[in-house]
């Protein structure tokens, strides 16, 4: 073995390191594929380091060293993860409601703070009236935030603006109910 | 008629839109850091926009941040080669296919939707591996 990784010049494999997500759940991965052959094995612990290339992984813990240096910069390199808000209207209009003012706010000084932001608007209605209506008040409320973020100085490419109509109810209702809940703009700064 | 062209050429790049639309947007870089789509060669400066296919390639001591349109993060280490090679993403619906590839160096992910939507939707190939991407943050270092 050693012999073969010297005639291929170098032993140096490659590696991965596995970590909790920040919300402490604990994802894997699948060796699907190593060296040509069908994988088979999964890797699962938290924590671990595991050198790839073998069909079936073999995992060992960081242990007390933890990270290398490098590794530790490199996650501290990471963006920010997406942030989400909410805006709420009153019936049948586009212009949010005195209590979503503080969120507009908010997610001006969120965008501020990022670098290279992108923010994906999205509008919504509750189900009373028709679903072409619906569409397009929708995509109005969705202009309108667009417009005021616009209106505070941030470029409009780095923003869109979408419509969803009745479609993705936050509570789901019958047809024709006014539902406040349902009557929002969401708003992902990533 | 030249409008006319103009408008039809217009349409068929619209409905060609998956090879020509973001897929991920630079967040930050430092040293010697590029992206390279086709023959071209570009400076990752805050909010360029990412296409399917672009190679992410730094220097001993470039770095580069990005996240993608499903919420996936990348933190790219120095002298790294890494390819995004698929990327497809249904907004609607949250649901896609993703694949990287890592030739040299290091990448830190945090993976977002497309890996939640489906068993493997997302994939990262190393010179001697393929994976699946089952929700998760982890590191991988390719070294020369």
């Amino acid at each position: 073995m050693v012999a073969a990784c010297l005639l291929l010049g170098g032993c140096a494999t490659s590696s991965l390191v596995l970590l909790p997500d920040d919300d402490g759940h604990q994802g894997s991965l699948a060796v699907l594929e190593a060296g040509g052959q069908p994988g088979q094995g999964v890797i699962a612990q938290g924590n671990s380091r595991t050198k790839l290339g073998n069909v079936t992984p073999a995992s060992r813990p960081l242990g007390g060293k933890g990270l290398k240096p490098q590794e530790a910069a490199l996650l501290g390199s990471l963006p920010p993860p997406a942030r989400s808000f909410t805006l709420y209207f009153d019936q049948g209009t586009s212009v949010p409601t005195a209590a979503s003012q503080a969120v507009l706010v908010a997610l001006r000084g969120e965008i501020a703070a990022r670098s290279g932001p992108q923010v994906e608007v999205t509008g919504h209605t509750d189900t009373v009236g028709s679903e072409e209506d619906n569409d397009r008040l929708s995509q109005q409320r969705a202009e309108e935030v667009l417009g005021w973020l616009a209106s505070q100085g941030f470029d409009r490419s780095l923003m869109s603006a979408t419509g969803r109509g009745e479609r993705e109810l936050k509570e789901p209702t019958v047809d024709n109910f006014g539902s406040a809940a349902n009557r929002r703009v969401e708003v992902i700064v990533r | 008629m030249h409008r006319l062209c103009f408008a039809i050429g217009l349409i068929a790049l619209s409905l060609a839109t998956p090879a020509s639309s973001e897929i991920a947007r630079i967040k930050q870089s430092s040293g010697a850091a590029f992206v390279e789509r086709n023959t071209q060669r570009l400076r990752p400066a805050p909010g360029l926009q990412l296409l399917a296919g672009d190679r992410l390639v730094t220097g001993k001591d470039g770095r580069m941040s990005l996240s993608f349109i499903d919420n996936t993060r990348f933190a790219v280490g120095p002298n790294s080669q890494v390819a995004v090679t698929d990327f497809q993403y249904d907004r609607t619906r949250q649901k896609g296919s993703f694949v990287t590839q890592i030739d040299r160096g290091s990448l830190a992910v945090v993976s977002g939707r497309i890996a939640k939507s489906n068993r493997d939707a997302m994939k990262v190939r190393t010179p001697n591996t393929l994976l699946g991407v089952r929700g998760t943050k982890f590191i991988i270092e390719v070294p020369e």
